[in-house]
């Protein structure tokens, strides 16, 4: 198996406060990764880390056997590792249309940028619709379709995720759980950070459970959904 | 009554030439969260760069805004790297002490070269007559030039790829990061520019009053009151801003002494302030 994404003792934090201890993944290409845990487990941190975002304490992070650990967010970025961020991190001053522009900024990603548009617009309709609003006037559903539209401008070579689910109504979440489902369908690389256990391990390949900071269990996700410690942590089974 | 209504057209005519000086000065604010305290001594600059340029090449002054313009962009880089770069990110203080120590450095440098005394640009354009007042070309010139550069600008911010990405980076830093966007290759070059910007509306100034190296102090006080008034980062609200600013102080000034101007700007910018206490540190996000 080739590993897209391969993150070797990760460690981070904020301040003085030590966050992670050492956290190692595998993203295997075309595969969806998930990564759960409870609240503070590292979750969050650990996919800003891995973005340059947070800066790494130690350990490595490589794509596709290259160490990428010490590159800045934006280097990264052009490598085609896109993050979806928690809470979106639109442009609020900037209009839907221009928001998805500024996915296809990098070099790689411009060549691209007509027909990616199109296919972000059949994905997400309201978009379309809403296209020269600024992005600050959308609901919470539509700003995550944004973010999520975003992402893909970008031309993933992994797209990471982080809380796709959070503060939407079911229904919507269901819609981008399944858009995710058809991606991960076309040979995308995703790795998804959710609160929802249930819906990401069904969805999931492989899946890797977090807590204070360490990875506590990994394995294929239908594994991992019948281990009765994970039924009972995450699960309320 | 035609006295009153000549000079606020001429405060109409200047104030677009403060709207331009305050679109750099709420360029690099709404950008980067800096307030660029260089900005009077730049706008200095800019006055005694047409007046080096001028008497070297003796065309008409408005072409030679475009070399300002291009040694602004690169004073502003200069700038930037010096005392902008190092504190990115640090609290407001620390940017504004780093350059509130290059304005003094550019203003020292200054008065050793061309001392405090008065200069001027020998340069008029015919302007044309009304009754018994007459328009010079220079106030209309300069005016046009400002609102030129103001329209390139706006169609800059938000028509262009990097211009888009100055607006990405202001509206949120990380996420621009995110996309690919290097924030500090932007941030220096919104910098560069909002120095260009201040230089040349005082290679503006220049051509309509004299001035000495520190006539850029005035300038950047004003710059504050447009800024204030018009919030940051928008160039077309700035420059109406100034236009404002402009038509107020021609409106008073047949009535009273010029140096009572500052206080009313002043008096202003407290009643905006107090006003719209939010208007100042934060952008206008909904």
């Amino acid at each position: 198996m080739d590993a897209v994404l391969q993150i070797e003792k990760l460690e981070s934090g904020y301040g003085e406060v030590q966050v992670l201890w050492g956290i190692s993944l595998q993203v295997q290409a075309g595969k969806m990764t998930t990564v759960i845990g409870a609240n503070g487990a590292g979750k969050t941190t650990t996919l800003r880390t891995i973005m340059g975002s947070v800066p790494c304490w130690g350990g490595r992070v490589l794509m596709n056997g290259e160490d990428v650990t010490r590159l800045s967010p934006h280097a990264k970025a052009r490598r085609g590792l896109v993050l979806v961020p928690e809470g979106r991190q639109l442009f609020p001053d900037m209009s839907v249309e221009e928001n998805l522009e500024m996915g296809a900024y990098s070099q790689r990603a411009r060549p691209r940028q007509k027909d990616n548009l199109e296919r972000v617009y059949d994905t997400f309709p309201r978009l379309k619709e809403r296209r020269k609003q600024r992005s600050s006037t959308l609901s919470g559903g539509e700003q995550q379709m944004l973010a999520m539209g975003r992402g893909l401008m970008q031309e993933p070579v992994v797209l990471m995720i982080d809380e796709l689910s959070l503060g939407l109504a079911p229904v919507l979440a269901q819609q981008l759980f399944l858009t995710l489902k058809k991606l991960r369908k076309q040979g995308l690389t995703i790795v998804l950070v959710e609160q929802n256990v249930h819906l990401s391990l069904a969805l999931s390949d492989y899946t890797y459970v977090l807590a204070e900071g360490r990875v506590e269990i990994e394995g294929d996700s239908r594994e991992v959904a019948n281990m009765d410690e994970v039924r009972r942590a995450y699960l309320g089974l | 009554m035609s006295g009153i209504l000549a000079s606020m057209i001429d405060g109409l005519l200047i104030g677009s030439v403060y709207g331009l000086a305050a679109m750099g000065l709420s360029l690099i604010w709404g950008v980067m969260d800096v307030i660029n305290l260089t900005h009077g001594s730049v706008i200095a600059l800019g006055m005694f760069g047409m007046y080096i340029l001028f008497a070297a090449f003796p065309v008409n002054a408005y072409f030679l805004l475009l070399p300002i313009l291009a040694a602004g962009l690169l004073l502003g880089l200069v700038i930037y790297w010096i005392s902008v770069h190092w504190v990115i990110g640090r609290s407001q203080l620390s940017s504004l002490l780093s350059t509130f120590a290059v304005n003094m450095m550019i203003i020292g440098i200054g008065t050793a070269i061309w001392s405090t005394s008065p200069y001027n640009v020998n340069f008029t354009l015919r302007g044309f007559t009304v009754g018994d007042y007459t328009f010079t070309g220079n106030h209309i010139a300069a005016a046009t030039a400002a609102v030129i550069i103001a329209l390139a600008l706006e169609l800059f911010l938000y028509r262009t790829r990097p211009g888009k990405a100055i607006r990405a980076v202001a509206d949120n830093r990380e996420a621009a990061e995110l996309m690919g966007i290097s924030s500090t290759m932007v941030l220096a070059l919104a910098f560069a520019i909002g120095i260009a910007l201040a230089a040349s509306s005082g290679a503006l100034v220049s051509t309509l009053f004299p001035f000495t190296i520190l006539s850029g102090a005035g300038y950047q006080m004003k710059s504050f009151v447009v800024t204030v008034l018009a919030g940051l980062g928008k160039p077309l609200g700035a420059l109406a801003a100034g236009v404002l600013l402009g038509l107020l102080e021609g409106a008073v000034t047949p009535f009273i002494a010029v140096s009572w101007i500052p206080l009313i700007e002043f008096g202003l910018f407290v009643v905006v302030l107090v006003a719209f206490p939010k208007g100042i540190f934060t952008r206008a996000t909904a």
